[in-house]
């Protein structure tokens, strides 16, 4: 298993995908800040729940995003390269590649989710002070800010392994990532909050400790995307042991 | 005591040594279509096999079946008497390429044997020693998009000796070698067999393979239509592409 994982680290080390990837996401990130941070007014960010949503939506947003990407496509690209021939035949055992790539994953969505938030946090606070708003949050939301940005970046990225093993195909997961999270889950939040709020999306932002449309339970919310990481994980377990490769 | 002593001593030259690759009864269906169908041969050590057969007859489905990558519908293929996906470092044993062209892009040559050794547990010097033997030690430190093919093939081949494997399968490892790479790749595939290795390879190059194979498999329409030491399909009478043309011609009538 440890050369399995070795392996699986050097592969997101030695190709230039991690960093165009968070490079991307600091960028959206920046800009979702102070379109936010900008865009309401005075009296809207002066609440409380509204500085929080608009640092989550930014950073754990954005973070659960490109790390669910970064865990599909340790799969996909070897797949759309090829490189998953010589893969399987170094490691044929195909539950501990993806045991391998989910364990890395976790790393890069842990560092996803904790670059993200921050990132969004510290910018924020920024803008708002800047535009004279007092801030309502104190040590312990940030601090629950980043561990549960990190946490459901890191959760999102096995899911992203589970949906790449699945699907194989890179712009099938891409799209089914986005597709899922900016449209479905958006539109559930608005038509069916009672089941929006038992979505993968939705429970990333429950961890961080943001109260609107989400269960106001951040271990719950951990718990359960845990459940929806596991589960991805096993069904692609499941597919790719039987998937025969050409 | 003397007749059993006698009788081994005797008998030694012509037994057969364990075969490293035994396949039996391999067959893989999709659907409707039958990839191949109840193909069977075994491979000895210090023996250079060509895998011959037309495009679509079974040669890369047999291969990927030997290799763990596809399951067989029904028959076995074992690798030192187990199946592929059961062997713990595979790479150890074996050393296989299949395309020419399983590379990340933007990761160097280096990088991708690095990730190779990692998976297998090999220490990271052998990497530079590889490198070396393949001739690519200049251009380790590029991408491999700017590899040519004949680069490409050399890379791979440096994976699938990465291990120090006991067998080498390939597939089409000619394509795209220049004339002193042929040379080259020939005496890399004899040499390992003289050390008692065992080499499966696939070809279309028909006067290369009679150059270099002790031993001729050939495909045809999912069977084996021949299994013989290449003397016996290449002689003064016949080329080997005499008998190829032949024996896939008539597999095709029947």
């Amino acid at each position: 298993m440890s050369a399995a994982l070795r392996a699986e680290w050097l592969k997101q080390v030695t190709t230039k995908t991690m960093l165009a990837l968070f490079g991307a996401m600091a960028g959206l990130v920046v800009l979702s800040v102070m379109l936010h941070g900008f865009g309401f007014s005075t009296v809207q960010l002066a609440q409380r729940s509204n500085q929080l949503r608009v640092f989550v939506e930014a950073g754990e947003g954005l973070g659960a995003v490109f790390a669910g990407l970064i865990g599909a496509m340790s799969v996909t690209a070897e797949i759309r390269h090829g490189t998953i021939r010589p893969t399987l035949l170094a490691t044929p055992q195909r539950g501990r590649i993806i045991a391998a790539k989910a364990a890395t994953s976790v790393l890069t969505g842990l560092a996803f989710g904790v670059v993200g938030t921050g990132l969004a946090a510290a910018l924020g606070t920024a803008i708002l002070s800047a535009r004279g708003v007092a801030i309502h949050l104190d040590g312990s939301a940030y601090a629950l800010l980043l561990a549960g940005g990190a946490a459901a970046a890191a959760l999102w990225a096995v899911i992203g392994v589970g949906l790449g093993a699945i699907v194989k195909n890179q712009v099938t997961a891409v799209v089914v990532i986005f597709v899922w999270i900016e449209i479905i889950e958006n539109l559930l939040v608005d038509g069916a909050p009672a089941i929006s709020k038992y979505m993968p999306a939705t429970l990333g932002q429950a961890i961080t400790g943001d109260r609107i449309g989400t269960i106001h339970t951040p271990a719950l919310g951990a718990l359960l995307l845990t459940v929806y990481a596991v589960a991805a994980i096993a069904a692609g377990v499941v597919v790719t042991s039987r998937h025969d490769f050409a | 005591m003397s007749e059993p002593i006698a009788h081994s001593c005797g008998g030694a030259a012509h037994l057969d040594p364990t075969p490293v690759v035994s396949i039996e009864g391999l067959t893989k269906r999709y659907g409707d279509v039958t990839a191949i169908d109840g193909v069977s041969f075994s491979l000895q050590p210090g023996t250079v096999t060509g895998f011959l057969g037309p495009n679509g007859a079974g040669k890369s489905t047999t291969l990927r079946l030997l290799l763990g990558l596809a399951t067989p519908t029904a028959g076995y293929a074992l690798v030192d008497g187990r199946p592929y996906r059961e062997l713990e470092q595979p790479n150890r044993l074996v050393g296989a390429v299949l395309e020419s062209n399983d590379f990340h892009p933007s990761r160097s040559g280096r990088d991708h044997l690095r990730v190779l050794a990692a998976a297998t547990s090999i220490e990271p010097t052998r990497v530079g020693e590889m490198l070396d033997l393949v001739g690519l030690a200049t251009a380790a430190h590029r991408a491999v998009k700017t590899y040519s093919l004949g680069m490409r093939q050399r890379l791979g081949l440096a994976g699938a000796l990465l291990g120090d494997p006991k067998v080498l399968v390939l597939d089409e490892p000619a394509n795209g070698l220049d004339p002193a790479g042929v040379q080259w790749l020939r005496n890399v595939l004899r040499n390992f067999a003289d050390g008692g290795g065992t080499v499966l390879v696939s070809s279309h190059l028909l006067a290369e393979v009679a150059q270099s194979v002790d031993r001729v498999l050939i495909l045809s329409h999912g069977q084996i239509v021949a299994d013989a030491p290449l003397q016996e399909l290449a002689s003064p009478d016949q080329t080997l592409e005499d008998a190829y043309l032949r024996l896939t011609a008539e597999s095709a009538i029947a």
